[in-house]
């Protein structure tokens, strides 16, 4: 073919745009996902922030039954509308409504009950057994934090503060956190995250003590925040707003931005450095995943021995006793961190806990008391040490 | 010429003409057209709403088999059984509503029928939430592992249907009346979309079960060295790149540079597998701009950190050029034009790329506003296809069912005009010659520029730029 100049220069250009998308292509394709290519990425800064140490720190599960039947709580979840339902609205007690599932919300749930709480929390509760959904199945997560200084004083701390009134009433007397309450020897409550089952039993630790610290995720929803009001606190809450939170030397409270199901925002879990075993990490639920909490602490903080030593808590993981192969992933790949102490419950699954022991992790088991129902786990009642 | 029903095809014999001048008849079909997402996303997707079907995976399944249905109506059957003469005559917000009724219809039969019915109680237990139930998982789950498995065969087949008719034209069935093609057509892409599944999902499906069906599927799958992650995530990327590849390389890239081809079948056989080198390269770009921006994965994790997460944001991220595709080709009279064809095709690429950009970034920043959703990129039960194929199902309805009704009409085109769509299936306007080829060279050179340019910029965009706050 003849080329002109008019027409060489519109073949050039011709060329030219197609060769753009053409080498972009190939940069893309073939140079993406080399080796090569990942060697370009920065390597991770670990500006690790000096936060003390503690001798050991003991947990005790009051109550990891968050609820007793999956079967149950997934119907009511599955006639509200699925996993983003707002959880003010399923119908669940306290804010049953008597309307069905999907049909509540926190105004008329909180207007049934507001002048039983935090008084007379058996009055409330019966209420809600006769307007709210499945009343029996609720449970609530709940755990005492003890934590020993390296001076040998000793300090407690509440995480969470579950769900039933009537059941945290019940674990509470068991474990004898009514009187620490009331005493003043429990320095500070912490709530994870604002989700039913660690959080609506509320009432139940205001009723013995509404005046301690308490800290909440900065995402707490407006309903929740009301809810603080309305259980009878008359402190202020704590709002933790920033990645890292000192408690007290050795211990940390670390905040992760997640959305989680049931329309809750946000969770905060405790970082302890152990003083010769090394980091020790305590969640309510663990939403932000468990290797996302070690990989953030490994590079935002200093621990004895640079060893991950513990880790306790619900860990989400098959709450529902649901699977996705991306739990497998954990479950292949959770070795490599080198946790030498595991105590899981609550929403971490039996089916996980099963799949870690035949792993071969370091799983400490439980002794399947008070409505626990499995070995596999710790459960209500039993504890485990650190350090 | 004499006009064959078997060779042109109504969405081909039809142009449509703007009913008002500048930028109205836009503005007013977006207007309608978000409209009726609001009033729709309400009334079956809104976790708030009225059937609350974004559960997720239901609300999921449905948007990915009405946007294959909307296909096969359009672009397989060529909407049999509806006769040329009612498409013609009948106005187009019946049209709408009855073809809408039908893809609704026919999906419910295939999704009922076929998958949970037929496949799910005599073949394999997983596409059925009745057999799940029975064997011991809550209702609930039973429903979301049975409705993720249907839910993956309409990926995959919303990548191979289209791409049997845009890169194979419909060979070697062109020539046959409907529904005959239309059933052949379905009947073979409906064929290698089971294997394609058997080969990328089945494994994924088979480890969500205790202990892993090992004696059914292959576990721990072949992918997973290659791509750190069990999860069939891996394969959603790259099939959801191909079938956002499709439609670019249809609509906005009018089928160049395989159009350039004149032998028949290497030119539906290069287009088929160009398709699918293009989205490889846009897969894999993709995925690692994520960890140029979010640092590199770590196995094991969840959210945004995790490797499943990320392959799956790539096929999310495509959905959104496609969403800038779409709009360019519907509502922007896929400007430019006046061009020659390779400068359009560049110019187009790159606005739509703004264009799906944009999105991408209100929809991150602004929709958990309106939908009912969370703020945040990685909530395990959210997924932005669900929005954005609702979204595109929309457009679809309104350009292919209703003759981009209100602010377009259909007028049927001239015999010259139906020749040009007989004769355009091989282009003739770009030619091999020595200014080409250095064209070629260079564009080549300074487009892996603008590769490394990208990349480079990235990490520095990350730094300076927060998309949700």
């Amino acid at each position: 073919m003849i080329d002109d100049n008019t027409t060489s220069r519109r073949n050039f250009i011709k060329g030219v745009a197609t060769g753009l998308i053409g080498g972009t292509l190939a940069g893309m394709g073939f140079y993406s996902y080399t080796a090569s290519a990942y060697s370009r990425l920065p390597k991770v800064v670990r500006e690790q922030q000096d936060f003390g140490a503690v001798r050991s720190v003991k947990v005790t599960a009051i109550s990891e039954t968050s609820w007793f039947s999956n079967a149950l709580i997934m119907e009511d979840i599955k006639k509200s509308g699925g996993l983003l339902v707002d959880q003010y609205t399923i119908g669940w007690g306290p804010f049953g409504n008597g309307k069905g599932a999907g049909k509540s919300s926190y105004e008329e749930g909180i207007a049934n009950i507001k002048k039983m709480i935090p008084g007379d929390l058996g009055e409330a509760w019966a209420l809600q057994e006769k307007i709210s959904l499945h009343p029996d199945n609720p449970g609530g997560f709940s755990s005492l934090i003890e934590v020993e200084d390296l001076d040998g004083s000793k300090h407690k701390y509440l995480l969470d503060s579950g769900w039933s009134y009537k059941w945290m009433e019940q674990s509470f007397k068991r474990e004898g956190i009514d009187q620490m309450l009331k005493s003043g020897e429990i320095e500070a409550l912490v709530l994870s995250h604002e989700h039913y089952d660690h959080f609506w039993g509320l009432p139940v630790t205001m009723k013995y003590s509404n005046k301690l610290p308490m800290y909440i995720h900065n995402g707490f929803y407006k309903e929740g925040r009301q809810y603080i009001v309305d259980s009878g606190y008359k402190g202020t809450p704590i709002v933790v707003d920033k990645e890292l939170t000192l408690i007290r030397p050795g211990m940390m409270l670390m905040k992760f931005d997640v959305p989680i199901i049931c329309r809750v925002f946000g969770e905060i879990s405790f970082a302890f450095n152990v003083k010769d075993k090394g980091l020790v990490i305590v969640s309510g639920c663990n939403h932000q995943g468990i290797l996302q909490m070690t990989s953030t602490a490994s590079r935002r903080l200093k621990y004895d021995k640079d060893q991950f030593h513990g880790l306790y808590g619900g860990l989400h993981i098959s709450p529902f006793e649901d699977w996705d192969p991306k739990y497998d992933d954990l479950v292949i790949s959770l070795g490599k961190w080198g946790f030498e102490k595991i105590g899981c419950n609550h929403c971490t699954g039996h089916l996980t806990a099963r799949k870690f022991i035949k792993s071969g992790y370091p799983v400490v088991r439980g002794t399947a008391r008070f409505g626990s129902s499995t070995p596999d786990y710790l459960g209500n009642g039993d504890t485990i040490t650190f350090g | 010429m004499e006009v064959q029903n078997g060779s042109i095809t109504y969405l081909e014999s039809r142009k449509l003409v703007k009913r008002w001048w500048g930028p109205w008849p836009a503005i007013a079909n977006l207007v309608m057209i978000f409209a009726i997402f609001a009033v729709t996303w309400w009334i079956f997707q809104d976790p708030r709403g009225y059937m609350r079907m974004y559960t997720p995976y239901v609300g999921y399944m449905i948007c990915r088999w009405m946007l294959i249905l909307l296909i096969w109506v359009a672009y397989l059957f060529d909407f049999w059984p509806f006769k040329r003469s009612w498409l013609n005559k009948v106005h187009p917000v019946i049209k709408g509503v009855v073809l809408t009724a039908f893809s609704v219809l026919a999906m419910m039969l295939l999704i009922k029928g076929f998958f949970m019915g037929l496949l799910g109680q005599y073949g394999i237990a997983y596409f059925s939430p009745d057999r799940l139930h029975a064997l011991g998982l809550t209702a609930f789950y039973a429903e979301e592992y049975s409705t993720e498995a249907i839910m993956m065969f309409a990926a995959i087949a919303s990548w191979v249907a289209p791409s049997w008719v845009v890169a194979c034209e419909n060979a070697p069935w062109k020539k046959l009346e409907q529904p005959a093609r239309g059933v052949t057509i379905a009947v073979v892409t409906f064929f290698m979309s089971t294997i394609i599944f058997f080969l990328t999902m089945h494994s994924h499906m088979a480890i969500l079960f205790d202990p892993w069906q090992q004696y059914a599927a292959i576990t721990p799958p072949y992918w997973e060295g290659f791509a750190n992650t069990v999860s069939g995530n891996f394969h959603i990327a790259w099939i959801m790149s191909c079938t956002v590849t499709v439609w670019v390389y249809e609509l906005i890239w009018e089928r160049y540079p395989f159009n350039l081809i004149k032998t028949d079948w290497l030119r539906r056989t290069s287009s088929f597998f160009g398709i699918i080198a293009v989205a490889l390269c846009m897969c894999f770009f993709i995925y690692y701009a994520q960890d140029l921006v979010w640092g590199e994965t770590v196995r094991g994790t969840r959210r945004e950190m995790a490797p499943d997460w990320r392959w799956l944001h790539v096929g999310e991220t495509a959905i959104f050029w496609l969403v800038g595709v779409l709009a360019l080709n519907f509502y922007g009279g896929n400007w430019p034009t006046k061009f020659s064809r390779p400068v359009n095709v560049f110019l187009r690429t790159v606005i739509s790329l703004v264009i799906g950009g944009a999105v991408y970034v209100l929809y991150y920043r602004y929709a958990h506003l309106f939908l009912g959703t969370q703020k945040g990129f990685s909530h395990p039960q959210q997924f932005p296809m669900i929005p954005m194929i609702w979204l595109i199902n929309i457009f679809l309805i309104n350009q292919w069912f209703m003759d981009g009704w209100p602010g377009w009409k259909a007028v049927p085109k001239t015999e010259a005009e139906l020749n040009e769509v007989e004769s355009a299936v091989v282009a003739h306007d770009v030619s091999w010659t020595p200014s080409l080829a250095k064209g070629l060279a260079v564009g080549t050179a300074v487009g892996g520029a603008v590769y490394f340019g990208v990349i480079n910029i990235l990490p520095w965009i990350t730094q300076n730029m927060q998309i949700i706050k």
